[in-house]
């Protein structure tokens, strides 16, 4: 069965951005995961086609940060699977994944606090280098294999869309307003190029001003193409750049359709009707 | 003038020395967050290693460096973290330090073992001693040179390694945070065990250099100690800052050498030990100028560890249990063994003072019996009446050995108690070790100044502790001693069980889980963490003045910091949070290995033919308290915890518990009147602990049924698990299916609550029926039959 896929994703590179055609780039299938016996996700579905915007929404202990976690691959689903780019890469580490292009800003803590600003950037480029060992490898051939990015690359990025973070490159970035911590955080979606961003509560105790200016990069960062899995609590934040939204409640995504079509379902879900 | 730069120079390679010990310390402290009290110990086999390879099988030098330097350290410390650190994370810093400390104990009886410590093996400088260098007009042999060199490229080469690679910036990466360093694509497992590798590399390094210039043959104590010397330097680096540690450790180094040289030896007979001890009296500086943590909140959400409280009446149950077992026991026992178990017993009174400080208020105290030390100078010197074979101890004498050791206990803790907890274990680890190399060395009487009385603390080397005498009851006996001891750790431990239930204990626990939220309910932690160590303190200085009098003749050896080490470790295993843990920590670490290591030796000389295999478990035995407290990594609760576990199956088997001690008394019979020996007694007893709560469920859950059913006519029970709700987890219940009154039952029982409404016939009360869901006790005795 693997090497059937190996075959049809070995066809041709994974279409990063705006190809917008067959595999989703990030898909889950049937994803059961949990804490110790304690399941939370009851088995979900939920892609993420190429070049698209897709909100994941739900109210509080629906899930929606344990699904990202099984997404950017720090918790292991217990059954299920999930499929980068078509490719079943089930069971790989975090690493590994944010080598092949999977890049996650959890939520409030997207930084290393007791790093410079400059050094968290240099952290960044790791994404970016070749995955090693043998099933790094073998993942790989069927997602996007990266090439190298230089720190310069990154730092030159990132100082021109916020250039308040030129200006701190040797502060410690704990020393930094938390706006200012989260663009650090984003500057790992804008220098790295990834194939797929998933962003987890970015608004998180932010003030509405930051929060405008950060989704104003993120819609940007769409309007470009890139595949974003945004989770959110404040719908309305998101609602305006998201080509789909999947509702999720009780550890199972209920409803999904466009923005508009979703909107009515949205009170009922959070009110627990 | 000469001198002076001759002292400095020397002071500088010593401190260089430290640095690079102390920075492979703080190396793998800041990456994997695990403080190592064993680094010394990676220190002390490097050097044997390097001796053997050496000395013994003549490798030539550069072949010997890398084979211990190269290969066998980097490899130790890389296996260190991938076998037992790997596993500590989410466990509170008292594990931590015990698998650390385990590692150090049990590290020098492996080399105790392996390299037999009556042969002296000597240590050659690298060049000779002889090839030397002048500068200003003193004396450097190319050793030291190569020293003092060697740390100023450690040092430069870390700080750039640190700051300039982004290898080095990713393990100052994995502190922060290592989930998020995998999301950005580091390896945050791989750079730990490259820094535990590079770390270890150090310490290898270290105690390969220090050998020589220290002299003298290697002792394994004193080298594993010399890096200790160490934690000084990297205390003063905050276990962060390469710089400010080797700056540490050159200061170390520095005052070191001046008091060898402008110190009058001969004159204050306490020099050399003052010079000993100079590295742990200046970490006692460093901490008491540190600035206060931010107070943290609940950083260990997650820790595995879970102690439950018990009842007061168990608490009493089993005081009483144990006074009685003790009493039946000593009547069994031979009057060697009777003295070997007070000895033991005092164990478990120095044991027990670390229940209400470490196991309720989560701080650590790694010198309980340097305490027990500094109870016994007081109980010798102020509490001792009579004469002849008449000197006996008083009460008196023994309360003040407590009321001294919690005023000294208040002086230790103070400086560390602003600090997290690891900084009490090291403040406590420097006491203990002052009290070590400079208290109970105090040997030689000497005139005090302005008293003019001859006074020595430690007279000869030897107190002879007489026994005490408490009213009319004379402990000269050593079964009366061994009763008194038990009601005294009973009463004593009921007292910490009604402690930990008492509103002090709560606020314990509480400060152990959030000492953030304990102040902002207008706590001084302060205060209270210094109350509890008074009172831990104490404790500790009672029991060690009980046992001292219960060996009658003490030497300093009986103080060294590797025996509280022991006792500590073994604690922790046992379970420190409970008075049981206490009980059997105690007894282990003070009797328990002991006696297994002689009872192999004299197995092993009875049956000359198997000698060797048992000249092998004997040694065997001297490493398994560390390769157990190795394992606490796994079992973080302890093992006391697992036995109680084990024994709960009684509460729903009367009639096995009452089988089972009907057996264990006829065994105590045949032991009472001497049908066989007391080996078969322990060791049958184990043996049918070890079996019977294994058997018993298999006889209540099969058999008793079966019985009940017979007895009740009914040819064949109902299949209990059953239809409907079971197959949906309770959580989803009212979102997968809808919540009917059999639910509503379920919950009302599982919560205790008065049936709410009448029942539809649906749920037979059967007996031995179970209800569907799992987890909630069997239906038919609480349901009414309808």
């Amino acid at each position: 069965m693997s090497t059937d896929m190996a075959a049809t994703a070995a066809a041709g590179p994974v279409p990063g951005k705006g190809a917008g055609i067959e595999p989703p780039l990030l898909e889950l299938a049937g994803v059961r995961a949990g804490y110790g016996p304690i399941e939370v996700l009851h088995g979900v579905d939920l892609a993420v086609p190429a070049g698209s915007v897709v909100a994941l929404l739900g109210p509080n202990g629906a899930g929606k940060t344990t699904t990202l976690n099984v997404c950017c691959g720090l918790q292991r689903p217990s059954s299920g699977e999930l499929r980068l780019a078509g490719r079943s890469v089930t069971g790989a580490s975090a690493e590994t994944l944010a080598r092949l292009g999977v890049c996650t800003i959890p939520e409030r803590r997207g930084i290393f606090p007791n790093l410079t600003v400059r050094e968290n950037l240099w952290m960044m480029t790791q994404a970016r280098s070749w995955p090693r060992g043998k099933q790094a490898r073998s993942w790989s051939r069927g997602a996007q294999a990266q090439p190298g990015v230089s720190l310069r690359d990154v730092e030159e990025i990132a100082y021109a869309r916020f250039p308040v973070l030129g200006e701190r490159r040797g502060q410690l970035a704990g020393t930094l307003s938390g706006g200012q911590q989260q663009m650090l955080a984003l500057t790992r979606a804008l220098g790295t190029d990834p194939a797929v961003l998933l962003l987890d509560e970015l608004s998180m105790g932010l003030a509405p001003r930051v929060v405008r200016e950060l989704y104003e990069i993120v819609g940007r960062l769409a309007a470009e193409g890139m595949s974003i899995l945004i989770v959110e609590q404040f719908a309305r934040t998101v609602l305006p750049i998201a080509d789909q939204v999947a509702l999720m409640l009780h550890g199972r995504i209920v409803n999904v359709g466009a923005p508009s079509e979703v909107e009515e379902h949205l009170s009922a879900a959070y009110l627990g009707a | 003038m000469d001198q002076f730069l001759q002292y400095t120079i020397l002071g500088l390679v010593l401190g260089g020395i430290y640095g690079i010990a102390a920075s492979g310390l703080v190396l793998t402290c800041t990456t994997s967050g695990v403080f190592n009290f064993g680094h010394g110990s990676i220190a002390m086999l490097s050097a044997f290693l390097y001796w053997q390879v050496r000395f013994d099988w003549n490798w030539p030098t550069p072949v010997a460096l890398v084979a211990v330097l190269g290969v066998f350290a980097p490899a130790f410390g890389a296996l260190l973290h991938i076998t037992i650190m790997r596993g500590l994370r989410e466990t509170t810093e008292i594990t931590r330090i015990t698998v650390t400390v385990a590692l150090t104990v049990g590290a020098l009886a492996l080399a105790n073992w392996i390299w037999d410590p009556t042969v002296p093996r000597r240590f050659d400088y690298f060049f000779g001693g002889t090839n030397q260098v002048k500068i200003f007009g003193s004396r450097i042999t190319y050793h030291e040179l190569l020293a003092l060199a060697a740390a100023v490229l450690i040092a430069v080469g870390l700080r750039f390694f640190f700051y300039r690679t982004r290898t080095g910036v990713g393990m100052r990466a994995v502190v922060d945070d290592p989930p998020l360093l995998q999301l950005t694509g580091g390896r945050p497992e791989r750079l730990a065990t490259l820094s535990w590798a590079l770390g270890a590399m150090l310490a290898a390094l270290a105690g390969i250099l220090i050998t020589p210039i220290l002299g003298g043959a290697l002792d394994p104590n004193a080298l594993t100690l010399l890096v200790i010397d160490a934690f000084a330097a990297a205390v003063f680096g905050r276990l962060r800052s390469v710089p400010l540690t080797f700056l540490g450790a050159v200061v170390l180094g520095l005052a070191n050498n001046y008091v060898l040289a402008y110190f009058p030896s001969e004159r204050w007979t306490w020099t050399s030990n003052f010079r000993i001890s100079l590295p742990m009296i200046l970490l006692f500086v460093v901490l008491l100028v540190l600035p206060q943590d931010r107070l943290r909140g609940g950083t260990i959400t997650r820790a595995r560890e879970r102690f439950r409280v018990p009842t007061m009446r168990s608490a009493v149950v089993w005081a009483v249990i144990l006074v009685v077992g003790m009493f039946l026991l000593r009547e069994i026992m031979a009057p060697a063994v009777v003295n070997t178990m007070v000895i033991g017993m005092t164990f478990a009174v120095i044991a027990l003072s670390l229940v209400p400080l470490t196991g309720y208020a989560g701080e650590i105290n790694l010198a309980p019996v340097s305490f027990g030390a500094i109870g016994t100078i007081i109980a010798y010197h102020y509490g001792v009446t009579g004469s002849g074979v008449d000197t006996r101890m008083t009460v008196w004498g023994l309360l003040l050995a407590a009321a001294v050791c919690a005023v000294v206990g208040a002086l230790v803790a103070l400086p560390a108690l602003r600090l997290r907890g690891l900084y009490l274990a090291l403040a406590t680890m420097a006491f203990g070790v002052f009290v070590s190399t400079m208290v109970v060395a105090d040997t030689v009487p000497r005139v005090l100044p302005l008293l003019h009385v001859e006074f020595s603390i430690f007279p000869n080397g030897t107190l002879n502790v007489p026994r005490p005498r408490l009213g009319p009851i004379d402990l000269a006996d050593g079964g009366t001693f061994l009763m008194v001891i038990t009601v005294l750790f009973a009463v004593l431990g009921v007292l910490m069980v009604a402690l930990r239930r008492s509103g002090y204990g709560h606020r314990l626990v509480a400060l152990k889980d959030s000492p953030a939220a304990c102040a902002t309910l207008g706590q001084n932690p302060v205060r209270l963490k210094l109350s509890v160590f008074m009172l831990s303190a104490a404790i500790a200085g009672l029991g060690g003045a009980l046992m001292s009098a219960a060996m009658v003749s003490v030497n300093p050896d009986r103080f060294v910091i590797f025996v509280s080490l022991g006792l500590v470790m073994t604690v922790v295993v046992a379970g420190i949070g409970y008075v049981s843990g206490a009980f059997a920590g105690g007894l282990l670490a003070g009797v328990g290995f002991v006696a297994l290591q002689n009872m192999f030796d004299k197995v092993g000389t009875d049956h000359a033919s198997l000698s060797s295999l048992f000249s092998f478990l004997s040694q065997f035995s001297t490493v398994l308290p560390a390769l157990i407290g190795i394992g606490l990594a796994r079992n973080p609760t302890g093992f006391v915890d697992d036995i109680i576990r084990a024994f709960e199956v009684f509460r729903r088997a009367r009639v096995m518990l009452a089988a089972g001690l009907a057996l264990q008394a006829a065994i105590y019979l045949l032991a009472y009147t001497d049908t066989f020996s007391n080996w078969w007694f322990v060791a049958l007893t184990v043996l049918l602990w070890g079996i019977w709560p294994r058997i018993t469920p298999l006889v209540s859950d099969r058999l008793a049924p079966a019985v009940r059913a017979r007895r009740a006519g009914a040819g064949a029970l109902p299949a209990g698990p059953a239809d409907g709700p079971a197959e949906v987890p309770l959580e989803l219940v009212g979102v997968d299916v809808p919540l009917t009154d059999e639910h509503r039952r379920v919950l009302d029982r599982a919560l205790g609550l008065p049936e709410t409404a009448a029942l539809p016939g649906d749920l037979a009360a059967v007996p031995g029926r179970v209800t569907p869901s799992a987890g909630i006790p069997p239906a038919g005795t609480l349901v009414p039959a309808p």
